[in-house]
């Protein structure tokens, strides 16, 4: 297993860059779609029937999300990297601010979500305070005391500001992270001064991405049934989001690897790491997934067992259990093995099965409310509570492919902007030589 | 005069660095010698390749191990339970529906039987402990946990030769060739 010690004299000088004319084809044809797609959504959420706009809202918000959880992570991962000192993923570094890099764009697509006419069908508790004239709380104190009592944290002013927060944050941080690690590339003097810095900065603003996933996810997916509360939330869509971030970023490296890249920086040893993060976040995810369940099957109390009886009613349970096996008991026994994840290959086809489970979860996070809460707001358009809308399938598929084309051609359009890999980072040859 | 037998354990060969003591396991495992060691005062990267040495099947017993204490709190869990004193707590069923109670005694016996798994099995393998090793009767194996890189190649080794070993250990930078003795 004798391997080549690299040195400063394998790292190319000026960069490792992508040949965008191979990705220009898959780039294009992912942003027309994703074109097409947004301007048949925009229709769809505003001008159709109404049947149509309230389904498709939901399908809106679950691609949404689900997307998003992916950005967040890219960030996540920067952040931790740069916080931790970390010398094993300098090589894989800058896939991580790619991914990460995504975010500010990803976060457009929840600009429908502003507007009150797409409100009105996922967020019950906007419409109770929109109703209200004059004095909100004075109104909520009368008609809902719940939302009385929680008008502190759900007011629409505070809302607003919250999520333009989530928005501008994250992306501050990811912006600014990214520049620092790519102006080193071409720095006659690079020195150390970028990493401190890196490492400094990444200290405070990860609050800022800890509040963004916990509250991203109390904002918009949470709220879809105000009554609802879990404290493991939070956590809940943070193990799904570093989870599958770090499969997107394996996927990635897997690819750049088969194109030529990467060629002295990364190997088995960073494929192996990176897998036992994927294996590791796997167990967590369960970890949280099943502590969520536990807490609210045993106390049973009914604001908050709500959440699993819609989704173990009907065929949602059966779905329900597949997430139980598929997201956690077979991936966790295949990724037990050293082997497997030293594998780019058969790290790829994990990493492919873990996003499939991804969808799957955040399928059943934000869809088995549709039927529930149209049925409520609007029975005479939606025909009263059911466990789900017939044909409203389709709209999820849409939505899923439309704002994942935009992932593909943003993630695709940030790996072509810059040296694949911090060529000129102090760290390189230390995470060209890992050994784990 | 002193009639005490002593029987040959081995050479042992001081190495200047980690990297000289990496490079030398590399040479010694491409000889194809089997019953020989590295010893060095802290771990070194990679030196498992560099010597050649095969997966321990530790990983197996500690799976198996697992599985023994998932299945053993399963058992102890639902025999109490639901079999012999069912009991109905917060309307939560008396069956095999009441796993999910289940599952934090099962995922900690799993951990339990895990750990003690990968101790007891990991001092099997290594055969500890034990009172006394032979390379301890050299006077300069002790720095071995100080600033000291060895390696031993013991005599058992079916292609172990007096002379040849000796040459090869000098020829591959090895200082310090000693012939290590063990009292019978």
């Amino acid at each position: 297993m004798a391997h080549h010690h690299v040195t400063s004299a394998d790292i190319a000088i000026n960069g490792d860059h992508l040949d965008t004319t191979r990705s220009a084809k898959v780039k294009t044809i992912a942003l027309a779609i994703a074109a097409a797609g947004t301007v048949l959504s925009l229709y769809l959420l505003f001008f159709a029937p109404e049947k149509i706009r309230g389904s498709y809202a939901y399908s809106w918000v679950f691609a949404f999300y689900f997307f998003l959880t992916l950005s967040i992570g890219g960030c996540f991962w920067t952040l931790l990297h740069n916080v931790s000192n970390s010398g094993w993923g300098t090589s894989v570094r800058r896939t991580f601010e790619n991914l990460g890099s995504t975010y500010p764009w990803m976060f457009l697509f929840g600009i429908p979500l502003l507007c009150p006419q797409v409100q009105q069908y996922l967020y019950e508790w906007m419409n109770t305070h929109r109703a209200a004239d004059g004095n909100v709380k004075e109104y909520l104190h009368h008609h809902d005391h719940l939302l009385y009592a929680k008008h502190w944290f759900l007011n629409l002013p505070f809302w607003y500001a919250r999520v333009i927060f989530w928005g501008v944050g994250l992306s501050a941080v990811i912006i600014f992270l990214r520049k620092l690690s790519t102006d080193q590339d071409k720095d006659p003097n690079p020195g150390t001064k970028r990493l401190f810095r890196a490492r400094f900065h990444s200290t405070y603003t990860l609050i800022i991405f800890a509040l963004t996933i916990t509250f991203t996810g109390f904002d918009f997916l949470k709220g879809l049934d105000y009554k609802w509360f879990s404290t493991m939330w939070g956590v809940y869509l943070f193990a799904g989001s570093a989870l599958n971030s770090m499969a997107v970023i394996i996927l990635v490296v897997a690819w750049l690897k088969s194109q030529g890249h990467l060629k002295h920086v990364a190997g088995a040893e960073h494929f192996h790491i990176m897998g036992k993060l994927l294996f590791a976040f796997t167990v967590f995810w369960a970890y949280i997934a099943f502590s969520q369940y536990f807490l609210i099957w045993y106390a049973g109390i009914t604001e908050e067992t709500s959440y699993f009886l819609i989704r173990n009613t009907g065929n949602w349970n059966t779905a329900m259990i597949a997430l139980v096996f598929g997201h956690f008991v077979i991936p966790f026994v295949i990724l037990l093995q050293a082997w497997l994840k030293r594998n780019s290959k058969w790290l790829s086809i994990m990493a492919v099965y873990t996003l499939a489970m991804h969808v799957l979860d955040h399928y059943l996070i934000a869809i088995p409310e549709r039927g529930v809460s149209l049925g409520k707001i609007k029975p005479e358009v939606f025909g009263g509570i059911q466990v789900s809308i017939p044909g409203a399938f389709w709209g999820d598929i849409l939505a899923l492919v439309t704002i994942g084309a935009a992932f593909l051609f943003l993630l695709l359009r940030a790996i072509g902007q810059h040296s694949l890999y911090p060529n000129r980072d102090p760290r390189i040859l230390e995470s060209a030589n890992l050994s784990n | 005069m002193s009639t005490t037998r002593k029987r040959v354990y081995g050479y042992l060969a001081e190495f200047k660095s980690a990297s000289a003591l990496y490079k030398a396991a590399e040479k010694i495992r491409d000889s194809g010698f089997r019953k020989w060691d590295c010893y060095s005062p802290y771990p070194i990267h990679g030196l498992d390749g560099a010597m050649g040495m095969k997966r321990s099947i530790l990983p197996w017993f500690v799976f198996f191990g697992g599985m023994t204490g998932c299945a053993t709190a399963f058992a102890l869990a639902y025999s109490t339970q639901v079999v012999i004193y069912p009991t109905i707590v917060q309307a939560k069923p008396a069956n095999i529906f009441t796993i999910p109670a289940f599952f934090p005694v099962m995922f900690e016996l799993t951990i339990l039987f895990s750990g003690f798994t990968v101790l007891f099995g990991l001092l099997a393998l290594i055969q500890l402990p034990r009172l006394n090793h032979p390379l301890f009767a050299s006077k300069q194996f002790h720095r071995a946990t100080d600033d000291g890189f060895f390696i031993a190649i013991e005599a058992r080794d079916p292609k172990f030769s007096p002379n040849q070993t000796k040459d090869l250990l000098a020829q591959i930078g090895g200082e310090n060739i000693e012939l290590v003795e063990e009292e019978d």
